[in-house]
């Protein structure tokens, strides 16, 4: 079922435009995205265990330690870029192994640690540089090999970061009690080394652009070879694409919002007068609902009744307005309904904010502008959670932080509107002839997609055309 | 008469301090009522006896103070009966230590002011130490002061664990500020005082205040065991226990080589699998699963681009 129809796409037309198997091999790459999801994030939101020992141990103050995970996130949304441009150059296999071991390296030689210094260097560079070797090419990975399902695909595959989070907590406590922090890390370094494995598994769908591009392309000199592999590697050509820089400051605005709930519930909840217990519930319900509003959105956005960037508007419109109203619950029964509530649209959120961006780039670019993506995100997140802690000593509460955060996100959402093709019923139309040399099959490759896609267009009011490149079987 | 007494004893060593500053002596007085009050339930902690209501009913309940004794000291406790149905004249009560009534303690307390107020001075040094109650005959309304030395609270109920050659830091503290802390190893039921000085190598110890650390270096697995921090006040030591648990570098190794194991065979299965599918496929396409063979792809697929579709060859060519 897989091959036939890859055969027939790729030899009609020379750019590498493979028809997306929706099915089949692709749910064992779903698997993977939520092995390693879970065993990157997860693992850093469980860490917390971990430096209460440190503390202990090292007799560093919390702060300090704290400088662990924002070493390792820092490091796997800044190398997103070069994890793309890797994966464009040597396919997406070898990264994703290489990042699994290097996440694995990490932890092992964190157990060996005699300073803070070399859990800085160890946990948080070498591990951070693994964990971004492997979550951009996956997700790039399950994003190909789905076209019509892929917003549930990636909706499930997200799934495993709710669901580690429940399990890796009680399991860490049990290491770290069973084997101080350094048998800990050891074990952890072992569970990492599973990334590996899920590398192995995502078969390539062809090959990797930039081998195919050079191919198709003649070069005289080497050294312009080398610069254009860079260039077309990092997919620097998007920095003058107005939906991608668009997309990229909404994101950004996104960012800085999101996360400030996760920081700051529990000690809101403290602040305004419920218990630890009741604190500790409301995440947990939040957590949950979270993991439901993932698959949900994904389910429902690929039934097809909306255009996605009109989808993730709605959703973070809303996750906007439930931040705002955070404040506003006073009484229990409140704040629980509107952590359901900012549950349900954070989580609904994140499987879009990913599945769009092949509707604004193209297939092709789609791995470049993944990574692009998170680095430029990643300045939102910098910004957003010591701004709002700002704010909090500030005004002595946590009111104006949650409404800061809502209006980032609603800011966010005014951006992508003005995506192009945003106010239009169809999504943008198929790529013309590439601007690379090619093939002379590539004029024919073009049209001949062009009709497959308009035929099988849905017969609704708004024919939804999101993702022209692929064909559906 | 008490009262002087009492404040004279508690406040005696404070009082050296102060006598210059006629502020300071109007603080130090403050002080001292504090902590009689502290010794005392006087009509202030009342919403402690309104729950008696309850109690006067027929039904016991205890209601228990505790009370950090540091050195050995003339005790007043005093205990404030109110809302007793009947209101009569005078009720009897007595005084019991540890559960057994102390001899010649009952008194007949007259009412005043709606109140019933029965006290009782205690010598306490550190044999005395243990629960006094005072129990009102009529309407078994008691209360129970605890008197100890502070407790420390925070003990782990999971042992240390740490590595042979690695080091570790045991850690106690308090509420009050010690004369001073030892530490001891448990062989059994004996106790073995950690002597710094004579081992200052393979420990050390650091105290501060109502806190104290003690760093065991070069930790092997003997080092195992229980290990006892004293806080030696003037009535009697406070004494808590941690467990340490030296382990061997080969603990953790046993479930990390098992996992390593695991993901290596995985990868090999995968990998494998995917090679053995590659034959099936090889006849009519060109493999480009496989990452191995990538080198050949180009050739094999311009092969099996003719072998599946001659047309389009042919109009490529043709162009």
């Amino acid at each position: 079922m897989m091959e036939k129809p890859k055969k027939t796409q790729e030899e009609e037309q020379s750019p590498p435009q493979i028809a997306a198997p929706d099915g089949g091999w692709g749910w064992v790459v779903v698997g993977s995205l939520f092995f390693s999801s879970a065993l990157v994030f997860g693992l850093i939101r469980s860490l917390g265990v971990f430096f209460v020992e440190f503390v202990q141990y090292f007799g560093e103050s919390a702060q300090a330690v704290s400088w662990i995970t924002s070493i390792g996130l820092a490091m796997q949304q800044l190398l997103s870029p070069i994890a793309a441009a890797a994966s464009n150059v040597f396919g997406t296999r070898p990264v994703v192994m290489l990042g699994g071991f290097l996440s694995g390296l990490g932890f092992i030689l964190a157990s060996q640690a005699t300073s803070l210094l070399h859990l800085y260097l160890t946990m948080g560079l070498i591990s951070g540089i693994g964990w971004a070797l492997i979550f951009t090419p996956t997700v790039a990975s399950v994003m190909q090999y789905f076209a019509v399902r892929r917003s549930l695909a990636m909706g499930l595959g997200f799934t495993g970061i709710g669901l580690s989070s429940f399990a890796f907590s009680p399991l860490f406590q049990y290491l770290v009690e069973a084997y101080a922090w350094r048998g800990a890390l050891l074990v952890l370094g072992g569970l990492s080394f599973n990334m590996i494995a899920c590398g192995a598994v995502i078969r390539p769908l062809g090959k990797p652009n930039v081998v195919l591009k050079t191919e198709n392309s003649s070069k005289l000199n080497k050294c312009s070879s080398l610069l254009s592999r860079i260039y077309e590697g990092f997919e620097l050509s998007l920095l003058s694409h107005r939906g991608f820089l668009t997309y990229s400051i909404a994101l950004t605005f996104f960012n800085a919002g999101y996360f400030i709930p996760y920081v700051h519930l529990v000690a809101h909840s403290h602040h305004i007068g419920f218990t630890e217990y009741q604190a500790a519930a409301v995440i947990s319900v939040t957590g949950v609902v979270d993991i439901l509003g993932r698959v949900a959105s994904g389910w429902f956005s690929d039934l097809g009744k909306m255009r996605m960037p009109h989808m993730l508007v709605v959703w973070t419109g809303l996750l906007g307005l439930s931040l705002m109203l955070i404040p506003a619950a006073v009484v229990y029964s409140g704040l629980i309904v509107v952590s359901l509530m900012y549950g349900f649209c954070a989580g609904a959120m994140t499987p879009l904010a990913f599945a769009v961006v092949p509707e604004i780039v193209g297939m092709e670019r789609m791995l470049g502008a993944l990574g692009l993506l998170q680095l430029i995100e990643s300045v939102g997140g910098l910004l957003g959670a010591p701004l709002s802690g700002w704010l909090k000593d500030h005004t002595g509460t946590y009111t104006v932080s949650f409404i800061a955060a809502g209006s980032f996100l609603v800011l966010g959402t005014l951006v992508t509107m003005t995506l192009p093709y945003f106010w239009s019923c169809m999504g943008p139309p198929p790529p013309s002839p590439p601007k690379r040399k090619s093939q002379d099959g590539s004029i024919e490759g073009g049209l001949l997609t062009q009709t497959l896609s308009s035929n099988s267009a849905p017969d609704t009011l708004c024919p939804l055309n999101d993702i022209p490149y692929s064909d559906k079987e | 008469m008490p009262r002087p007494r009492r404040a004279q004893h508690c406040c005696r060593e404070t009082a050296l301090f102060s006598m210059a500053n006629v502020r300071h002596l109007i603080l130090l007085l403050l002080y001292c009522d504090g902590m009689n009050t502290e010794t005392t339930p006087s009509p202030p902690s009342d919403p402690v006896f309104t729950t008696r209501k309850a109690v006067s009913k027929g039904q016991n309940q205890v209601i228990t103070e505790e009370l950090a004794i540091l050195t050995p000291q003339n005790i007043e406790l005093l205990c404030n009966l109110t809302d007793i149905p009947n209101n009569p004249p005078n009720i009897t009560g007595y005084w019991a230590k540890d559960g057994q009534e102390i001899e010649n303690s009952e008194e007949t307390v007259n009412r005043i002011n709606e109140q019933y107020v029965l006290k009782k001075t205690f010598s306490i040094q550190a044999r005395d130490l243990g629960n006094y109650s005072c129990i009102f005959r009529e309407n078994k309304a008691q209360v129970t002061f605890v008197l100890d030395v502070p407790v420390i609270k925070d003990k782990r109920d999971k042992p240390v664990v740490s590595y042979t050659r690695d080091s570790v830091v045991l850690e106690c503290k308090l509420k009050y500020t010690p004369n001073t802390w030892n530490w001891y190893k448990a062989n059994n039921t004996e106790k073995e005082l950690i002597n710094v000085t004579a081992n200052p190598l393979n420990y050390k110890i650091f105290n501060n205040g109502n806190r104290t650390k003690l760093t065991i270096l070069n930790l092997s697995e003997e080092h195992s065991g229980k290990y006892i921090c004293s806080a030696v006040f003037d009535i009697k030591p406070s004494e808590s226990y941690i467990e340490l648990k030296v382990l061997s570098y080969t603990e953790p190794l046993k479930p990390f080589i098992a996992i390593v194991v695991e993901v290596i065979v995985l990868v090999t299965l995968i990998l494998l699998w995917e090679k053995c599918s590659k034959p099936q496929h090889d006849s009519s396409s060109a493999g480009e699963n496989d990452v191995c063979s990538e080198q050949t792809t180009k050739l094999t697929r311009d092969e099996s681009n003719g072998v599946e579709n001659n047309t389009a060859r042919r109009r490529k060519l043709d162009d």
